[in-house]
């Protein structure tokens, strides 16, 4: 077994470093589907007695580094090692299932691009370091792997890095739509977009490093012996209360645990692009679509969510409040973007980012209420059915050779009857309809907000407990209006602008597959093993049940919170969809509420002040004001010069020095002449200098 | 008279008189001789007056028969003998060299190109 734990994430692996090394002309593609495929099947094979009988499968720790006793540390020994346990396997079939879709989808969406193999390339390495964080056992381990699905990121983002910015593409400036607000024209290139990931993630990061960094030192105080990170040790320090017996910063126990799990969600943050730090998803779409697809489902944004519910245990209800909130803060924001977003994938880019949102609200209510288990399968559930948005946007974008301004579709229906079927069951999948798979999910999410919210509302100003309910509920009206105004405008109608869209068609037969086998997993019954949409069990509760089993809240009080939210959601999705659809009956909405619209459609000018803030204040500004004190002014950071004017700065300093001791040279240089009566001389002088001070 | 120069403790200072005259007259030499010649004679007589201090010291502040000093000034004439070989052969490389042996035109390494 322990052979094909190792093989799952080996075989990607070594297929990027095939296509990476030798870059075949042909075939790299194929090598690449092989490759997942074979995962694949090892995935399901070990998924077998993980899921039917909850057995943890896990490999023997390797050695990394072994640390000798220090002076207050005792010795510990970082190691590395796979833990299959049934959630990581779902993620983990989810991973391998989905890269294989993609990548065959891909087969068709990129033939005859310039730079086809790479993609597949990059692709295996991508999912590779996506596997690695969801088969480590341990947090310095995952903090790794999430650092090469970073890299692996920037490599799919920047995929036509030579790409030049939007303000310089011709064909953009006549395809985007009139209105187009929002995004940082002048700025947009690939290039910029898969730097603005990374760096975005970054401080992310920080973060996570930090959080790491104080959980290794508390479990070392706490006498835990080997690996101070795995999982099971992070679970003992944490239960023998070692948090009591440290101070960090003038906090203990909980206050410091609160503070080391708030530091490890913000890497979270960044990787699941919550509010602060979402900006980057959006312009991560300048890379392949085929690309977003896997981005927005199973890997990169996957990966904070996973997580979080990982160290869902050892989160304080105070850090519990702050994942809540900063989700409900995410999912209305995003919602409210994608209400306006004009272009196709801007509003799946924000639809990802508002559910990402909603996991966050479900894990933020805890185990107790179920929430744990909500946020992870609706993490399951919208994987499927992004990619499958992703991929049938991807079928759209080809279609209308490059177009992607929802205001000239329309009528696609007819034309792309695959695509539009597909895509429609999607639609009302995250719409959350019953019988549809975020039904169960998502349902389940605003069940735990609620039964979170009624025991949290003693301990706390109603407004901060009732807060990420609320916003569940607000959002799951917009997203319905917003899903329902996407597939409408494309699909629904005539075609607004038949040079657009006359010659959409479906893509080939093998990617029709994978539509359709996606679009399987848009139903409730796939994920519930009933046809009973109200079931609240599933074939997937082994996999779903918190690590370390709580005191759940009352049958009675869950059953009653189920039933109000039902009643809820569907009502709200009901009134987005019926809105929706209502008021596009026409095509696009030609008036609009001005301040409103201006906000959601400037993404509520979110980007503009990081941009103010960081890119043009901190970094150009600061940049110019380091400049200025290194050089003397900004502007010689731009050419080369070999003998640059003195300056009061630090080159001028360090110039300085070396010029006088030109000068000095050139004077003693002097007396140096050749000339022995002067030789003579000097030395005569000296030799009286020197008697002069002895008879002295 | 001459038992005052060979007797006494103070019989010394006519004999350091001497040499710092001599060697003086060495450090003029060089000073002001612009043959490569008259230079090597300035610092034969350098040599000598250092010499003669070694002698002198022997002679009047150490034990008599322990001789140190004078086998000093032994050494310092067979070294300077080796000397005033080499550095005869040094003139003559410069006289190749430059033409020459006067040190005034003579302040390079070797000859300008």
């Amino acid at each position: 077994m322990t052979t094909t734990l190792l093989a799952i994430p080996a075989i990607p692996l070594a297929v990027f470093l095939i296509l990476f090394l030798l870059r075949p002309r042909k075939g790299g593609d194929w090598l690449a589907i092989l490759g997942m495929a074979v995962s694949f099947l090892l995935s399901l094979r070990v998924a077998v007695p993980v899921l039917s009988q909850g057995q943890i499968l896990s490999t023997p720790s390797l050695p990394w580094l072994a640390f000798p006793k220090g002076l207050d540390v005792p010795a510990f020994a970082l190691s590395l090692g796979i833990r299959l346990d049934p959630m990581g396997t779902v993620m983990l079939l989810i991973v391998t299932g989905l890269s294989l879709a993609v990548l065959v989808y891909s087969t068709w969406y990129l033939h005859g691009d310039r730079c086809y193999t790479r993609f597949f390339g990059h692709f295996s390495f991508f999912a590779f370091a996506m596997m690695g964080i969801v088969l480590s056992d341990n947090l310095l381990m995952t903090f790794i792997f999430w650092e090469l699905v970073g890299v692996g990121s920037y490599l799919l983002i920047g995929y036509w890095s030579d790409k030049p910015a939007v303000a310089d593409d011709s064909f953009y400036q006549g395809m985007k739509a009139k209105y187009a607000t929002g995004i940082l024209e002048s700025k947009l290139s690939p290039a910029h977009a898969q730097l603005k990931a990374f760096v975005m993630n970054r401080v992310g990061d920080f973060g996570f490093l930090a959080g790491l960094s104080i959980f290794a030192w508390v479990s070392l105080a706490g006498g835990i012996q080997g690996n101070p990170l795995s999982w099971e040790h992070l679970r003992l320090a944490v239960a023998s209360g070692a948090f009591d017996h440290v101070a960090f910063a003038g906090l203990s126990g909980t206050g410091l645990l609160t503070l080391a799990g708030i530091f490890v969600f913000l890497g979270a943050m960044g990787k699941s692009a919550q509010f602060p730090l979402h900006t980057w998803l959006p312009d991560a779409m300048q890379g392949p679509t085929t690309a977003s697809a896997i981005i927005h489902a199973a890997t990169m944004v996957a990966a904070g969510v996973f997580l979080t519910a990982r160290m869902l245990p050892f989160l304080t209800p105070d850090a519990l409040l702050f994942v809540s909130w900063i989700g409900a803060i995410t999912a209305f924001l995003a919602a409210t973007i994608a209400l306006v977003q004009w272009d196709f994938k801007a509003v799946l880019a924000y639809s990802t980012i508002s559910q990402l949102g909603y996991m966050m609200i479900g894990l933020g209510a805890g185990a107790e209420t179920g929430g744990y288990s909500a946020g992870l399968s609706h993490l399951f559930t919208h994987a499927l059915f992004k990619c499958l948005l992703f991929l049938g946007a991807a079928s759209v974008i080809h279609g209308c050779g490059n177009h992607q301004d929802m205001n000239r579709f329309g009528g696609l229906w007819k034309k792309m009857p695959w695509t539009a079927a597909t895509t429609g069951l999607a639609t009302l999948a995250i719409c959350g309809l019953p019988f549809f798979s975020s039904f169960w999910s998502k349902d389940a999410l605003i069940a735990s907000a609620l039964l979170a919210a009624q025991g949290r509302s003693g301990h706390m100003a109603a407004w901060l407990a009732w807060g990420p309910w609320a916003f569940s509920v607000l959002t799951a009206a917009l997203t319905c209006f917003y899903m329902t105004r996407q597939w409408s405008l494309t699909f629904l109608g005539t075609a607004r602008d038949p040079e657009v869209t006359a010659h959409a068609h479906d893509p080939w037969p093998r990617a029709k597959v994978v539509l359709f086998v996606l679009a399987l997993f848009t139903f409730q019954f796939v994920w519930t093993g009933s046809l009973n949409p109200f079931g609240a069990s599933s074939w997937l509760d082994g996999a779903l049940a918190p690590l370390f089993p709580v005191d759940g809240v009352s049958e009675a009080l869950r059953h009653h919170a189920h039933l109000q939210t039902m009643e809820l959601s569907v009502l709200m999705a009901f009134f987005g969809i019926g809105l929706s659809l209502f008021l596009y009956r026409k095509g696009p909405m030609t008036k609009s509420v001005k301040p409103l619209w201006s906000l959601f459609a400037n993404l509520w000018f979110i980007d503009r002040l990081w941009d103010l803030l960081w890119v043009e204040g901190f970094g150009k500004r600061g940049g110019r004001l380091v400049a200025t004190a290194d050089l003397g002014s900004s502007e010689r950071l731009t050419r080369l010069e070999t003998r640059p004017p003195l300056s009061p700065s630090i080159d001028g300093v360090v110039d300085g020095i070396a010029r006088l001791a030109g000068v000095l040279g050139g004077l003693l240089g002097r007396l140096q002449n050749g000339r022995s009566v002067a030789y003579v001389g000097y030395a005569t002088l000296i030799l009286g200098l020197l008697a002069l001070f002895l008879v002295i | 008279m001459i038992d005052l120069l060979l007797s006494g403790p103070e019989a010394l200072t006519p004999y350091l008189v001497v040499s710092a005259a001599l060697f003086a007259c060495g450090v003029l030499a060089c000073a002001t001789r612009r043959n490569a010649v008259g230079y090597l004679m300035g610092i034969e007589l350098m040599l000598n007056a250092a010499a003669l201090d070694f002698v002198a010291y022997g002679r009047f502040r150490t034990p008599l028969e322990a001789g140190q000093g004078q086998v000093f000034a032994l050494f310092v004439v067979v070294l300077a003998a080796a000397e005033a070989a080499v550095a005869l052969a040094l003139v003559y490389s410069v006289y190749r060299t430059f033409h020459d042996i006067d040190l005034e035109k003579t302040t390079t390494l070797g000859a300008r190109r």
